[in-house]
């Protein structure tokens, strides 16, 4: 059989010519150990995992040693990774890259991930794993052998780009992926222009919209594993639910995909402990409350409903909003009383919703993350807290990276209090805090989703506590009893919910509900088309339910 | 015999390495290092260099290392089988304990002969869709070419010191280092043969199953010189992910003189 053989000539030129210059010799002792090293750190098996021993600090759940076992042994090393949102896909991939390392198989390796989470990868690679990464810096030194984290976006930029697309990886990584599964992009182009060994695609959701999501995925790793894409098309057709429902299909996707879902890996998660908090307005702000809707009913802008939902969370907010509105906007039939609102609100006392989070945490020494939608809420908050003795610090999506790291260290060391605007879904993790204030709920569930998975992921240990807030009388009970409750959003974890809501054309909630509210003649006829918008989504998480036997990987191992 | 007892390593190694050990006390040891030692594994370049610029005496450190997992806890480095202080061990090994030429020790009042053999430890990696390795010791007598395996085994029975001991003389190889080498190397493939090769032939299988998926996909575009090399690239990805190869590394090796005797007891029962 043709097999290559490498020898090695170097080493008998290297003792001839110690011979002739008598040393330098090595001791017997030092001879002996480097032979016992050479025996420790040998791989007898072709297969197994060897990196869990070189591990020790780390528990890997069974669900994760599995997941890193078939992209190794049974996809050799190239495959989608595709668990749920919190079960540790991170953790998968550095156990894959660590049993390659350990094996010799890796030395040069490309991690492109977020922007914002390069820092964080660097930091579980290194701690977690004990490897070696490097974030790609300013001065980005592409061609050696090392660990790279960068940003997609830095990478697929020149003067980079041309570098990085002459470099021979042994292994690359490509974080958030879904965002590859259009093929006309620049950024799939980049990343199948890769020079590639080992390839890892990490996403929770493999397809958002498409069967033909998972066919360009997939053609990244083995192109021809789903036959070219007219072969693709003709067979399979364009229906996502094709995934689910074609069996052949379904075998060929576990050959190339491991997907563990939260209710198979055995794991006892942590509970998730939800609790509505309903706070009345004080009889001045429930009156500036319904002074505002009567004002914003009467002449219908685009912020009209902003504002509404901007009093329920902070006199500041709405102040501000309805400042910048009456200067940028000409025409507003009923300026006078927006004019006079802004002196109502002048007047009014501090709001409902700060003075019960004293009340919630004032007494406690444990920490809590507060998400509001506004920054001017945010500020007012800190500035609230802080007269009332408790320490806080803010964050927002836009912080720079090495910011938001900082804040993030301030919150776990020394702040009782972390005040988001932002979850910024793909962003930090905070399993040491498991009590989280939903100030003001936002309309997109997803977004709500990610905070909560912001502390209720893998490694949280306690039970996590979720509060939300939501205020009597006002349009938050509406959405709150009307929407959230009815999905269950809040007791299952939404996972299939982004599926759920491309598949029925919602691109954004959000939206949806700004439009109910502002086309709804009255308060009844808001509440019914609520209504019917969670009663459509519902009915289709049933239908999933039954139909959805498949459980991606875990039939085949 | 590879390590077993982690923290006799450690200690070894730094006694071997000239260190003190300060304390040593229930799987927790203190080592003063030497100036070369903390050059060597410390990573201050900078505070070496300086010292040396200035022409003063260094401080090297004191560093402390906990075995013992149920004292992770207290001050101190953990080391096991995964850290990187260990790995890097290893590494300043590869080099500190690549070469040898050891004499056996023996006390004598009459003058000896010693015989002289080459020992090579060999590293074999065996990589196809998977990968794993092996390791070798040969020993081959330099006078009638008797071949010992495993080597270290044996070798570790006697004792053995860098210098030639007193009223003893070696006799001269008859065969060369060289061709030595070239016979063992040629040795280790004869080995080789008689291995099983199902693991080469399933990744031969796999690479042309790959293969032919890779053509299929690209049928259609063949005529496009871009896609032509786009096929080329995933050609060439596939092979240097599955092509079965072999490769033989030296992890060390020396010469070995040994008395008669002791030539005759390696060189029985192999």
């Amino acid at each position: 059989m043709n097999i290559q053989l490498n020898n090695d000539n170097a080493f008998i030129e290297e003792l001839e010519s110690a011979i002739q210059q008598d040393g330098p010799f090595s001791s017997w002792k030092l001879f002996q150990m480097s032979y016992h090293a050479a025996q420790t750190t040998l791989t007898p098996e072709f297969t197994g995992l060897t990196a869990p021993k070189h591990l020790p600090h780390m528990e890997f759940l069974p669900h994760q040693l599995d997941c890193a076992r078939q992209i190794i042994e049974e996809m050799n090393g190239r495959g989608l990774l595709a668990d749920e949102v919190g079960l540790g896909k991170t953790i998968e991939a550095g156990l894959i890259l660590k049993e390659y390392m350990i094996r010799g198989l890796v030395k040069k390796a490309l991690i492109l991930v977020p922007a914002s989470l390069v820092n964080q990868w660097v930091l579980e690679l290194s701690q977690k794993f004990y490897i070696p990464a490097v974030s790609q810096g300013k001065r980005p030194v592409w061609d050696q052998n090392s660990i790279i984290v960068s940003s997609i976006d830095t990478a697929k930029r020149q003067p980079h780009r041309d570098i990085i697309l002459e470099q021979e990886y042994d292994f690359i990584l490509i974080d958030e992926a879904h965002k590859l599964k259009n093929h006309k992009t620049k950024n799939y182009e980049f990343v199948r222009a890769l020079k590639k060994k080992y390839c890892l695609l990490l996403t929770a959701t493999p397809v958002q919209n498409k069967l033909s999501d998972i066919f360009n995925l997939v053609s990244i790793l083995k192109p021809g594993h789903l036959g070219n894409y007219e072969d693709f098309t003709a067979t399979y057709g364009k229906d996502r639910n094709n995934l689910f429902n074609d069996d052949h299909l379904k075998q060929l996707i576990q050959k190339v995909m491991v997907r563990n879902r939260r209710q198979d890996t055995k794991v006892d998660w942590t509970d998730r402990k939800v609790k509505t908090i309903w706070i009345t307005f004080s009889e001045a702000e429930q009156k500036a409350y319904n002074q505002l809707t009567s004002i914003t009913r009467e002449a219908d802008t685009f912020s009209s409903i902003t504002l509404t939902r901007e009093l329920c969370s902070s006199r500041e907010a709405c102040y501000l909003s309805m400042k910048k509105m009456l200067q940028q906007e000409k025409a507003i039939s009923n300026r006078e009383a927006y004019q006079e609102f802004l002196k109502v609100i002048e007047e009014l006392p501090h709001h409902a919703k700060a003075a019960k989070v004293v009340e919630l945490i004032g007494d406690t020494e444990e920490k809590y993350i507060i998400f509001t939608e506004y920054r001017a809420s945010q500020l007012y908050l800190q500035w609230y807290l802080q007269q009332h003795g408790i320490t806080s610090v803010p964050y927002r999506g836009g912080f720079k990276r090495g910011k938001k790291d900082w804040m993030k260290q301030l919150f776990q060391n020394h702040a009782q209090v972390l005040i988001a605007t932002e979850a910024g879904g793909e962003g930090i993790n905070l399993q040491f805090c498991n009590n989280m204030i939903n100030y003001d709920l936002p309309w997109n569930p997803m977004r709500l989703e990610q905070r909560i998975g912001r502390i209720h992921r893998f490694g949280q240990q306690q039970d996590v506590h979720i509060y939300n807030f939501a205020i009597r009388n006002t349009m938050e009970e509406h959405v709150l009893n009307l929407l959230y409750e009815k999905i269950h959003l809040f007791e299952r974890v939404v996972g299939n919910l982004d599926d759920i809501l491309a598949e029925l054309d919602i691109k954004d909630v959000e939206q949806e509900i700004q439009t109910i509210f502002r086309e709804s003649e009255t308060e009844g006829e808001a509440k019914i088309k609520l209504d019917n918008l969670s009663s459509v989504i519902s009915l289709r998480q049933d239908q999933l339910q039954e139909q959805e036997d498949w459980n991606g990987n875990r039939e085949s191992s | 015999m590879a390590i077993e007892n982690l923290h006799e390593f450690l200690t070894d190694y730094f006694l071997a390495n000239q260190c003190e050990l300060l304390e040593n006390d229930n799987g927790k040891v203190t080592i003063q290092l030497t100036d070369e030692m903390d050059e060597l594994i410390m990573n201050r370049p900078f505070y070496w260099h300086y010292i040396k610029q200035i022409g003063q005496k260094g401080q090297p450190m004191k560093i402390t290392f906990i075995t013992n997992p149920d004292r992770q806890n207290e001050q101190g480095e953990w080391v096991h089988f995964g850290s990187p202080r260990l790995h890097q061990i290893f590494r300043t090994l590869t080099r500190q304990g690549k070469i040898t030429r050891q004499y056996e020790q023996i006390v004598s009042i009459q003058r000896q002969p010693l015989i002289p053999w080459l020992v090579l430890n060999i590293k074999v990696s065996y990589q196809g869709k998977h990968k794993k390795d092996e390791l070798l010791s040969y020993g081959l007598q330099l006078i009638n070419g008797t071949l010992v395996s495993p080597m270290m085994e044996k070798l570790s029975l006697l004792n053995l010191q860098p210098a030639i001991p007193d009223y003893c003389y070696t006799i001269s190889p008859l065969i060369h280092n060289k061709s030595a080498y070239q016979r063992l190397i040629r040795y280790v493939q004869d080995y080789l043969r008689t291995k099983d090769y199902t693991w080469a032939k399933e990744s031969w299988d796999h690479l042309y199953a790959e293969g032919k998926l890779l053509e299929h996909f690209y049928k259609e575009e063949q005529a496009e010189e871009e896609k032509q090399n786009q096929l080329q690239q995933a050609l060439n990805e596939i092979e240097s992910r599955f092509r079965p190869r072999i490769s033989i590394d030296i992890i060390n090796g020396g010469l070995f003189y040994l008395t008669q005797g002791s030539s005759n007891v390696v060189s029985s029962g192999s």
